[in-house]
C-alpha cells in the first residue's frame, strides 16, 4: 500500500474511533460490544466511562450481572428480576431526576450484559429486543427536551443462546448485529499476537479458552504467557455503519488503563497495524531490496570478464561434436600393468 | 513429596481475603472434583487466626484477614452433612462444634429438596393424596420413585450425632414461608422446593438469608460478622428443575446474585465437563438439549460475573500416581471492575498441579517442582 494511502486511513479511522468512544455528534446511537471470557468488556466500558466523565455526559449503568456500581457512574439501575418495561422506566427516571437540576444534553446508557434478559423466562413472547432498545433512545414525551442518548450494549458471545421459539425467528445475536450502528468485537492482544505469529509461519492459528474444547477449561487466558509483559491491551475489531450505508472496518488497540493518566484528553487508541509488537518496525536495509549483500570481496563481474566467460567452450559441448579428442563422450583409458584385463567382463 | 500445611502456600493467596461482594467460581470435572478446594476455603475462613503464624507468613502480607475469622455458610446440593463433617475433621475442623459456636452453618440442599416437608422418610410410599399438596407441582413420579432412595440415608445419620445441640430454635423459618416449614433442632437446615420457578427460588433465597442473618446476629464484638457463602454445585438445582419448571440460567444467576447481597464473598462450585459446556455451543453439530444449553449458559455466565475462576481438570497427559489434576487460576469477567489494587495483590493467573493424598492432605506445586 502506498504510504499516502496509509496515512490517510490512519487519520480517518483514528478520528472515527475517537468520535465513537467519546460519543461525539451521536455518531452511533447503538454500539454493540461483543466480548468473551477471553477478553471481557470491562476495560472498554471503563474507557467509555472515563471519556464520558471528561466530556460531562450523564452515565446510566443498567446492571444485569453487576452488583457494585462502577466508579464514575451517575445512575446505577439494577435490572435483576425486573421486567423490560420496569427497566425502561427506571432508566428514564434516572435521567429525568437529573435533567431538572442541570442542563445535561447528552447521556450514555451502558448495559453490562444483554444475555440474561434474552434468556429470562419472565420475558414473554411479545418481548422485542429492538423496541426495548429503541425505547431508551426515543424521547419519552414530546415535551421533554431532546436528549442525545447513546446506548452501549454488551453481549457475551460465548454464552449459548436458548433455542428460538419458532424456527423462523432470527437469533438474538443476528438481531442485535442488524440493529447496531457500531459493532466492536474484543480480542486479547496476546492472543492476536500468538495467532499472527502462527499465521506468519503458515501454521494453524492457536485457539484459547472455550474454543480449545478441552475438558474442564473455561478460560485459557494467562496474563504473562512467557514473559510477554508488554502484550497487554485490548484489540478492538470495529465495524461502523455510516448513515450512507457504507461500512468501515478497522482494527484498533486500546492500551491498558494503567498506561495513561485518567484525565488524559488525547487519543490513546492506535491502529493495530501501527503497534510495534504487531508489525515490528522494518529493517532499514529491507527497503533497498535489489542490492546484493556487501562484502570485502568484489563479487561482481566487469563487462570484459562477462564477455570472456561467455566465450569459454565447456568440455561437454566439445564432447558432443563426436570428432574431437573425446570422440563422442567415450571413456578413454590406458591400461597400466597393474590392471588385470578380463575379456569377459571388460571391454574397451 | 514433602508434606504441606493444611493450606498449601501456593494456594493461600487465592483462598484467603476474598474481595468484598465478589464471586469466585470453582469449576470441576468428573475426574477432578473440587471438594478438597472447597474445604480449603472453609479452612481458610474458619481457621484464619490459628493458621496465621504458620501458613500466612509464607503467602505474603497481602491478606487482611490475618487473625480475623470469617463465618461460613455452606450450602451443599450434592453432599450431605456427614460427608463434610468427616472431611473437615481430617483438616482439624470440628464443624459440629463450630456450628454450636455459630461460626458455621450447614444447609442441606439435597436431602429433602423435593420431598414434602414434615414427612418422616419411612412413610414416603404411603402418600396417595398428592394433588392436595400444592408444593409438589413437579409431579408425583420423582417423589415416589427416585427420591426416597436418595433422601433416606441423608437425614437419619445427619440428625443422629447432633442430639446435644443447645440450639432448639436453630433456623427458624421466616413466617412468610408457610409452604416450607423446616425441621428444627439439628445443625442442618434443609432446603425445600416449594412451588414453581422464580417463587421457589425466592423462598430458597429467603431460607438461606435467614441462616446468614442468624450467623451475623450471633457475632460478638471480637469476632467479625463477615460471612463467606460456599455454594456447592447449585447446578444440581438447575438440572433437577430446568426449563419445564421455569428455571433457567438467568433465574439461577439472579438467585446467586441475590444470595451474594447477603454475604461478603461467595464461592460457587460448578461442573464444567465437556458435554455440559460444549454441546450447546455453535460448533456443536447436534441439537443441544435444554439442560446442556442452560447449564452452559449458567456456567459461562457465572464465569463472566466471577472475580476469579479456579478451574480443576485432569492432567492433560493422562493419569499419574503422584498428580491428581491441574488447577488453573484465571481472572474472571468481573476482574478489574473495582479499582482498588490492594485487594488483588498476590493473585496472579497461574496453573499448578495438585495431589490429594490418601489421608486428605493436599499438596500444590508448580510443574516440574
Amino acid at each position: 500500500m502506498a504510504p499516502t494511502n496509509t496515512s490517510h486511513r490512519q487519520t480517518h479511522n483514528l478520528l472515527l474511533i475517537s468520535k465513537l468512544l467519546s460519543l461525539r455528534d451521536t455518531a452511533s446511537p447503538l454500539a454493540l460490544v461483543l466480548d468473551s471470557l477471553e477478553q471481557p468488556a470491562t476495560p472498554l466500558i471503563k474507557e467509555y466511562i472515563r471519556r464520558a466523565k471528561l466530556s460531562k455526559v450523564h452515565i446510566t449503568f443498567v446492571a444485569f450481572e453487576t452488583l457494585q456500581p462502577l466508579e464514575g457512574v451517575d445512575a446505577f439501575v439494577a435490572a435483576r428480576k425486573k421486567s423490560p418495561l420496569e427497566i425502561v422506566r427506571a432508566v428514564n427516571a434516572a435521567h429525568t431526576n437529573v435533567s431538572t437540576s442541570g442542563p445535561v444534553r447528552r447521556r450514555l446508557i451502558l448495559i453490562d450484559a444483554i444475555n440474561p434478559l434474552l434468556h429470562a423466562r419472565r420475558t414473554d413472547a411479545h418481548f422485542n429486543i429492538s423496541s426495548f432498545l429503541s425505547s431508551f433512545l426515543m424521547p419519552q414525551s414530546p415535551t421533554a427536551s431532546k436528549v442525545e442518548a447513546s446506548l452501549v450494549v454488551t453481549f457475551h458471545q460465548d454464552v449459548p443462546s436458548p433455542p428460538p421459539p419458532s424456527p423462523y425467528t432470527p437469533s438474538p445475536l443476528s438481531m442485535l448485529t442488524y440493529l447496531a450502528t457500531t459493532i466492536v468485537r474484543l480480542h486479547s492482544f496476546s492472543h492476536i499476537l500468538a495467532q499472527k505469529a502462527a499465521r506468519d509461519r503458515s501454521l494453524v492459528p492457536p485457539v484459547f479458552g472455550l474454543e480449545e474444547e478441552q475438558d474442564g477449561v473455561l478460560l485459557g487466558r494467562l496474563d504473562k504467557p512467557v514473559g510477554n509483559d508488554s502484550a497487554q491491551g485490548v484489540v478492538l475489531e470495529l465495524e461502523h455503519r455510516r448513515k450512507s450505508g457504507r461500512g468501515v472496518l478497522e482494527w484498533y488497540i486500546l492500551p491498558p488503563a494503567s498506561h495513561y493518566p485518567r484525565q488524559y484528553a488525547k487519543e490513546i487508541v492506535t491502529l493495530l497495524d501501527d503497534h510495534p509488537l504487531y508489525r515490528p518496525p522494518q529493517e532499514p536495509s529491507f527497503g533497498a531490496g535489489e542490492e546484493e549483500p556487501e562484502s570485502t570481496f568484489e563479487l561482481r563481474l566487469t563487462d570484459r570478464q562477462r564477455r570472456d566467460r561467455e566465450g569459454v567452450v565447456l568440455p561437454y559441448f566439445d564432447a558432443q561434436q563426436g570428432d574431437g579428442p573425446g570422440e563422442g563422450g567415450r571413456i578413454l583409458y590406458d591400461m597400466g600393468e597393474e590392471d588385470d584385463f578380463d575379456e569377459e567382463e571388460d571391454e574397451i | 513429596m514433602p508434606t504441606q500445611p493444611p493450606l498449601p502456600p501456593l494456594l493461600a493467596p487465592y483462598v484467603t481475603a476474598l474481595p468484598t461482594s465478589s464471586l469466585t467460581v470453582l469449576s470441576t470435572v468428573l475426574g477432578a472434583q473440587g471438594n478438597w478446594l472447597t474445604l480449603r476455603y472453609l479452612y481458610a475462613a474458619l481457621n484464619a487466626s490459628t493458621a496465621s503464624d504458620a501458613t500466612f507468613s509464607l503467602s505474603g502480607d497481602n491478606n487482611n484477614n490475618d487473625g480475623k475469622k470469617q463465618k461460613v455458610v455452606l450450602v451443599s446440593f450434592l453432599r450431605g452433612w456427614e460427608f463434610w463433617r468427616s472431611e473437615a475433621k481430617r483438616l482439624g475442623l470440628d464443624l459440629a462444634r463450630l456450628t454450636d459456636k455459630r461460626q458455621f452453618a450447614f444447609i442441606d440442599g439435597l436431602s429433602e429438596l423435593f420431598s414434602s416437608p414434615r414427612t418422616t422418610p419411612t412413610t414416603e410410599t404411603a402418600h396417595p393424596p398428592l394433588p392436595s399438596q400444592p408444593a409438589l407441582r413437579g409431579g408425583p413420579i420423582p417423589q415416589r420413585t427416585v427420591l426416597p432412595t436418595r433422601s433416606a440415608p441423608g437425614p437419619i445419620p445427619a440428625r443422629g450425632p447432633q442430639p446435644t445441640t443447645p440450639r432448639p430454635v436453630a433456623a427458624v423459618p421466616p413466617p412468610s414461608a408457610p409452604p416450607a416449614p423446616r425441621e428444627v433442632g439439628g445443625p442442618v437446615t434443609r432446603l425445600h422446593w416449594s412451588s414453581k420457578g422464580a417463587a421457589a427460588l425466592d423462598s430458597l433465597e429467603k431460607d438461606i438469608a435467614a441462616v446468614v442473618a442468624q450467623l451475623k446476629a450471633a457475632a460478638t464484638a471480637e469476632d467479625a460478622s463477615e460471612v463467606l457463602l460456599l455454594l456447592d454445585q447449585p447446578d444440581l438445582l438447575l438440572a433437577a428443575t430446568g426449563p419445564s419448571k421455569d428455571v433457567g440460567a438467568t433465574e439461577m444467576s439472579e438467585w446467586v446474585m441475590g444470595l451474594q447481597q447477603y454475604v461478603d464473598a461467595t464461592v460457587m462450585t460448578l461442573a464444567a465437563d465437556l458435554p455440559l459446556i460444549h454441546n450447546a455451543s455453535a460448533a456443536g453439530h447436534q441439537m443441544a438439549t435444554p439442560l446442556e444449553t442452560e447449564h452452559a449458559a449458567f456456567a459461562i455466565g457465572s464465569a463472566h460475573r466471577a472475580h476469579m475462576v479456579m478451574q480443576l481438570r485432569d492432567l492433560d497427559t493422562g493419569a499419574a500416581r503422584d498428580v491428581s489434576g491441574v488447577l488453573r487460576v484465571s481472572k474472571g469477567g468481573a476482574w478489574g471492575q473495582s479499582d482498588n489494587v490492594d485487594t488483588n495483590g498476590g493473585r496472579e493467573e497461574r496453573e499448578v498441579l495438585y495431589f490429594v493424598q490418601r489421608d486428605g492432605g493436599v499438596s500444590v506445586f508448580g510443574r516440574g517442582e
